[in-house]
């Protein structure tokens, strides 16, 4: 039981670390969808190594963390996706030196599958 | 010159306010001695238990010895849903101009929160299920069911949370209240006494009449925010 109680150790570090990430991306990056980016990304994998490290540590509550693993898996990257669609379609056009915009193409696809229906 | 008042206000704010919690000294024991009879808060802690037979003190505060008050409560949600429902409900005739304010959701939102539904709603049964024994109750797991309500209504345009049944599910809670109360008052002579046996401590079939009536608000408030939600969610499109 004590290497388990190590691994759940160095799942803590980890997800400590990409929290941390997380906090510096949201706080570097220029602008909504950049930082929605690092902040999803590096906060779902944070979260989720920080809850399962604390099941492994203490393995009563191995179930219940990996219940509240799945949860975010699902919830967050949805939540994300939601923020910086509704962000789009509020009119919040991206800051890129390339200017790329694929979403917009896909977007009038979709417009016009509706119409057809 | 507003700056300057703001400043002055602000300044006149924090002095009263440093000089309000000078006033307690920092880490007091503030309950008082517990063994003392006449002190309030040290009757709830030591008697709950043998009393009530309820793990949580905060709950058989709040729905026994002060279960009227909660009645109370219940009751000024309800009055403030109806206040909302009589200035914003449409009528029927009206119906098929009702549109939801909300645009549309993309197909991943749609899917995610058909999964997603089933989880908030059970959480929100275990929370008030277990009310008596964790912290939260009746309120807290009515709040939480109702928030999945609202992830549904505004994922799904054409979702709709259906009147009838909520009102028969807010009346049947309600009913269901007043009625454990006033058997109260018929079979001990006071509302709301606590007749059933209390049970083992730290079991969920454990203290008498505290976890139905818990049940029942969480199925009221549930119902209740779920209508404020819709209500508010459908809108008439300017003609």
């Amino acid at each position: 039981m004590e290497i388990l109680k190590y691994i759940g150790y160095g799942l803590l570090i980890i997800g400590g670390i990409f929290l941390f990430l997380g906090a510096l991306g949201i706080y570097r990056m220029p602008d909504l969808y950049n930082r929605l980016q690092a902040g999803t990304k590096a906060s779902t994998i944070g979260a989720m190594s920080v809850i399962l490290g604390v099941g492994f540590i203490q393995p009563d509550w191995l179930i219940k963390t990996l219940i509240i693993v799945v949860f975010i898996a699902v919830a967050n990257p949805l939540s994300s996706h939601a923020i910086g669609r509704a962000a789009y379609k509020a009119g919040l056009k991206p800051i890129m030196k390339t200017k790329m915009d694929a979403y917009e193409k896909t977007q009038n696809i979709q417009e016009t599958k509706e119409v057809k229906l | 010159m507003r700056k300057v008042f703001v400043i002055i206000l602000l300044i006149l704010v924090g002095y009263f306010l440093t000089n309000t919690f000078s006033l307690i000294t920092f880490g007091e024991n503030r309950i008082g001695n517990t063994s003392e009879e006449k002190n309030v808060a040290a009757y709830y802690l030591n008697n709950t238990k043998e009393k009530t037979s309820v793990a949580n003190v905060v709950t058989a505060i709040v729905v026994n010895y002060r279960g009227f008050d909660t009645l109370g409560e219940v009751t000024v949600l309800f009055l403030a849903t109806t206040g909302l429902g009589s200035i914003l409900f449409r009528r029927k005739e009206d119906e098929d101009q009702i549109e939801r304010i909300s645009k549309p959701s993309s197909s991943l939102v749609q899917t995610g929160s058909r999964i997603l539904f089933p989880l908030i709603a059970l959480l929100g049964i275990y929370v008030f299920i277990h009310g008596h024994l964790t912290p939260g109750g009746g309120f807290q797991g009515g709040a939480i069911i109702a928030t999945g309500f609202l992830l549904m209504l505004i994922s799904y345009k054409n979702f709709k949370a259906g009147h009838t049944m909520l009102i028969w599910v807010e009346s049947l809670a309600g009913i269901t209240f007043v009625t454990i109360g006033l058997w109260g008052l018929l079979t001990s002579g006071s509302f709301l006494e606590n007749t059933l046996p209390g049970g083992e401590l730290n079991n969920l079939i454990s203290g008498g009449i505290i976890p139905i009536i818990y049940i029942a608000v969480g199925f009221k408030v549930a119902a209740e925010l779920t209508g404020v939600l819709d209500i508010l969610l459908n809108i008439k499109p300017k003609k």
